[in-house]
């Protein structure tokens, strides 16, 4: 039985185009270069035993992605880090590890809230009317918005998912700030959140402009936000 | 440096084409050297990222401590759009500067369809796309590859052509271009490209001119400049163990065609299939030594992170050491969940054998390429592989387990006949047969990929003219209905496309105004079947007065000269006029490489060997 670690790591302005399935590679290749003891799966087609959080859309930057790892041999967490650190690319820093015992929950399965800080590009004299936008959907019962992808329609209520967005004005716009619960019945991402203020809430920003980027993730509950590497 | 908006990359389909900070990507202080290079592939990222002829170059030019070099692709037509509403030039993936900014842009010439892609991009660039028309501040714009070999459709757009293979002719280059800068740029432009003249294996088309005689045919190509040679003869690299090689490439983050370590075993192919451009091109055999190739396999590996090692080369069952090197490979790298794979198949046991080993457990298909029907057709095209080759090739696939295979074929070649193109079909018939005897089931899957034969310069068949497009739509037709069992599927492939890549293959200079007709009327990626607009060539053709069939059609006299006489590959025209003769004799001719030369004149006009470390 092999050790885990679990890694907190960023993806960096430089990479935000990336898409997750490029960016879960590049992250692979970094720990064959380091020549970690990475375990890989057993069977016919082996696969390094490596697992992520959540899935970042393309486009997307975070400050705050994790990722378990299993080795076949004990190493220094730090030295984990130190070794990893060396072999990844431009955009892609590690911010954390430990060790995980055994038994741990799978990543995927516990993380149930993101955080997104989104600037979004306005005129200063456009700034009011979208600071009246974001107040009407916090003020607002029910958010709905008809999700669109390859596999079909589905109306979702975003308040399910988001509770309220908080705006502050910059320079060159306005920064929102939003906690988006992942349930098992799904969730919503911050381009859907954006298009359905421009759509239903009376938004004027260019959704395209606009820069996202995942602030947390958590295991909350009644009590409080964990993360991941505090587990 | 240019910067790219949010919103422009969140329109375009896979915006990380055009994001570059990959791993192993080189960005120097253009302040600190003497001479930079935008090294470009006209096509999309994921194409030119799997080149290893431009990973190459990217090394050698990098590793001088004077010079820059940095890549850049076609921009796909969504970002070109973006490209052009923004008013933002074509820009290299490290520095993010203006191509137009940097000393020589480079051009790989690997097909004669992407021709359009390069006037696109020097628009894209703002450089003039007329060598004339370039001022004393335009970078140089130069060429190499398999298609500068035949250069004269791309003489008007292109300053020089450097032939052969450019390991070291890239690092004259360099090394002219940064002494001329460091003089005060004496000479201006003229200047530099007298220079580039003087350096073996370049050719500077401005300084020789064309003439043509009253039927067309061409004249002559001579020279009008002092600095020029009357002839060019191809660079090539002697001893492949004394090259660089690219063992710190550019990792992408996208999935590119060839995501995986290459490891070139060796260069050239003297089989001498009489069809084959790249066997006369990349003449003579020369092979790593397998220390060698173990030694950059650990380096690539170490650097890359990438878990394949495709093992690469014109034909690289013919690798002497193939079998040795094959299994020290996986020896050294099952532990490190790395594979290994071979990309290209002899018809033979042994390369099964050798499938087995590296596809130990995926069986993920095999291809074979007996490219005609008809063993007759097969000795004139001196492919030297029989029925019976293919029979115990394929036999030995299912019985290890395969039940699936590919074979390509190609139509339209020399003296071909209706029962020649029979012979795919039965051909494809009797494989699927022995499944059946093999294993006692049915289920075979047998795949026929048919491609029309494209004459190409420097070639046994130059002189050929190509089938008409309603013939080879004829003999494809009359595939379609031999092809009537379910377990066998047959593709084949455009026949205008092949008509235009065999006038672009054998034009000559006259052919310039045309792709500058097409391309104004919309042309570009013309080798993605999405983008092939034949009506905007046709109209390309019609404007200009040029007669395609002049280029693609018409059987050349032997004694006419062609358009790329000027250019040597190092191989005799006087041997490729034989090679024609035997092949209408269907006579076969031995491979080289273990004795038997055959006085191509190669190896003694360039002064190099056949490396072959099987040699007993």
């Amino acid at each position: 039985m092999g050790k885990k670690y679990r890694l907190a790591i960023t993806k960096g302005e430089e990479i935000r185009y990336v898409s997750h399935l490029d960016y879960m590679r590049a992250v692979e290749r970094a720990v064959r270069r380091s020549k970690l003891p990475a375990a890989y799966s057993e069977g016919f087609n082996p696969h390094m035993k490596l697992a992520f959080a959540s899935a970042l859309s393309v486009g997307v930057a975070s400050e705050a992605e994790y990722l378990d790892i299993e080795l076949t041999a004990e190493v220094d967490p730090a030295a984990v880090g130190g070794a990893l650190a060396r072999e990844l690319p431009p955009g892609i820093a590690v911010r954390g590890v430990r060790t995980m015992g055994a038994g741990r929950a799978a990543l995927m399965a516990v993380v149930n809230l993101a955080t997104y800080r989104i600037a979004v590009p306005l005129p200063a004299a456009a700034l009011d009317a979208a600071e009246a936008a974001i107040a009407a959907f916090n003020a607002a019962p029910a958010a709905p918005y008809v999700k669109e992808s390859p596999k079909g329609r589905r109306e979702i209520d975003v308040k399910n998912f988001v509770h309220s967005i908080a705006a502050a004005r910059r320079p060159g716009g306005l920064e929102l700030t939003l906690a988006v619960r992942i349930t098992p019945a799904g969730s919503v991402k911050p381009a859907e959140v954006l298009a359905m203020l421009v759509k239903y809430f009376g938004l004027s920003a260019d959704p395209d402009a606009a820069l996202v980027t995942r602030t947390g993730l958590f295991v909350a509950d009644g009590s409080g936000r964990v993360a991941p590497l505090d587990l | 440096m240019t910067k790219l908006p949010p919103a422009v990359l969140s329109r375009v389909a896979k915006p990380a084409r055009y994001t570059g900070q990959e791993w192993g990507s080189v960005t120097k202080d253009h302040d600190k050297v003497d001479a930079t290079f935008a090294l470009a592939f006209p096509d999309v990222y994921e194409v030119g990222m799997s080149h290893l002829g431009l990973k190459i170059l990217y090394h050698v030019v990098n590793r001088r401590p004077d010079a820059a070099a940095e890549r850049v692709y076609a921009p796909w037509p969504d970002m070109e759009a973006e490209l052009r509403r923004e008013g933002i030039p074509l820009h290299t993936l490290e520095s993010f500067r203006p191509v137009a900014a940097f000393d020589i842009v480079g051009f790989t010439l690997q097909y004669e369809l992407s021709y359009t892609n390069i006037l696109n991009m020097l628009d894209l660039a703002g450089i003039p796309l007329k060598s004339a028309d370039r001022g004393e501040e335009a970078p140089l714009v130069i060429a190499g590859g398999p298609c500068a070999f035949n250069a004269e459709p791309l003489a008007d757009f292109i300053d020089f052509f450097v032939l052969g293979e450019s390991e070291e002719a890239l690092d004259d280059v360099a090394a002219a271009v940064a002494a001329w800068k460091k003089a005060g740029k004496p000479g201006g432009r003229r200047g530099l490209l007298a220079r580039a003249a003087g350096i073996g294996g370049v050719y500077v088309p401005a300084f020789y001119e064309a003439r043509y005689n009253a039927d067309g045919t061409l004249a002559g190509v001579t020279a009008t400049d002092p600095a020029a040679p009357p002839a060019i003869t191809k660079r090539i690299v002697a001893d492949l163990e004394q090259a660089p090689y690219p063992t710190r490439p550019v990792v992408p983050f996208l999935e590119v065609v060839h995501d995986r370590i290459m490891l070139e075993l060796f260069r050239g192919c003297t089989r001498g299939c009489r069809f084959c451009q790249a066997g006369v091109l990349y003449r003579p055999v020369r092979e790593r030594r397998p220390e060698t190739l173990l030694r950059l396999a650990q380096e690539l590996v170490d650097n890359t992170g990438y878990n394949e090692i495709s093992l690469t080369s014109l034909s690289s069952a013919d690798y002497s050491c193939l079998k040795d090197v094959v299994g020290r490979l996986i020896d050294q790298f099952q532990g490190q969940g790395v594979s290994v794979s071979l990309p290209s198949l002899r018809i033979d046991s042994f390369s099964i054998e050798l499938a087995q080993e590296v596809q130990k457990v995926r069986k993920s298909g095999l291809t074979f390429a007996p490219e005609a029907g008809t063993q007759r057709l097969r000795d004139v095209i001196n492919k030297g592989v029989t029925e019976q080759d293919l029979e115990e090739a394929v036999g030995a696939a299912f019985r290890a387990g395969w039940s699936g295979v590919k074979l390509y074929f190609m139509i339209g070649l020399p003296t071909e006949t209706d029962d020649d193109i029979r012979g795919i079909a039965a051909l494809a018939h009797r494989v699927r047969d022995i499944y059946r005897e093999v294993t006692g089931k049915r289920g075979a899957r047998v795949a026929v990929s048919v491609s029309s034969f494209v004459p190409k310069p420097h070639t046994p068949f130059q002189w050929y003219g190509q089938n008409s497009m309603d013939e080879l739509e004829r003999k494809q037709q009359l595939l379609r209905t031999l092809f009537r069992d379910r377990s066998v599927t047959f593709s084949w492939h455009d026949a205008r496309v092949s008509f235009l890549e065999a006038v672009f293959a054998r034009g000559d200079r006259r052919l310039g105004e045309v792709l500058l007709a097409a391309w104004r009327r919309g042309a570009k990626f013309d080798g993605w079947s999405e983008y092939f607009k034949f009506d905007v060539w046709q109209e390309a053709f019609r404007e200009t007065g040029v007669d395609p069939l002049f280029y693609a059609a018409r059987e050349r006299g032997a004694a006419e000269i062609l358009p790329w006489d000027h250019l040597s590959a190092g191989v005799d025209k006087s041997f490729l006029r034989r090679e024609y003769e035997q092949a209408l004799a269907a006579a076969p001719t031995p491979d080289c490489r273990r004795g038997d030369c055959r006085a191509c004149g190669v190896c003694q006009g360039l002064g190099v060997d056949i490396i072959d470390w099987g040699t007993p």
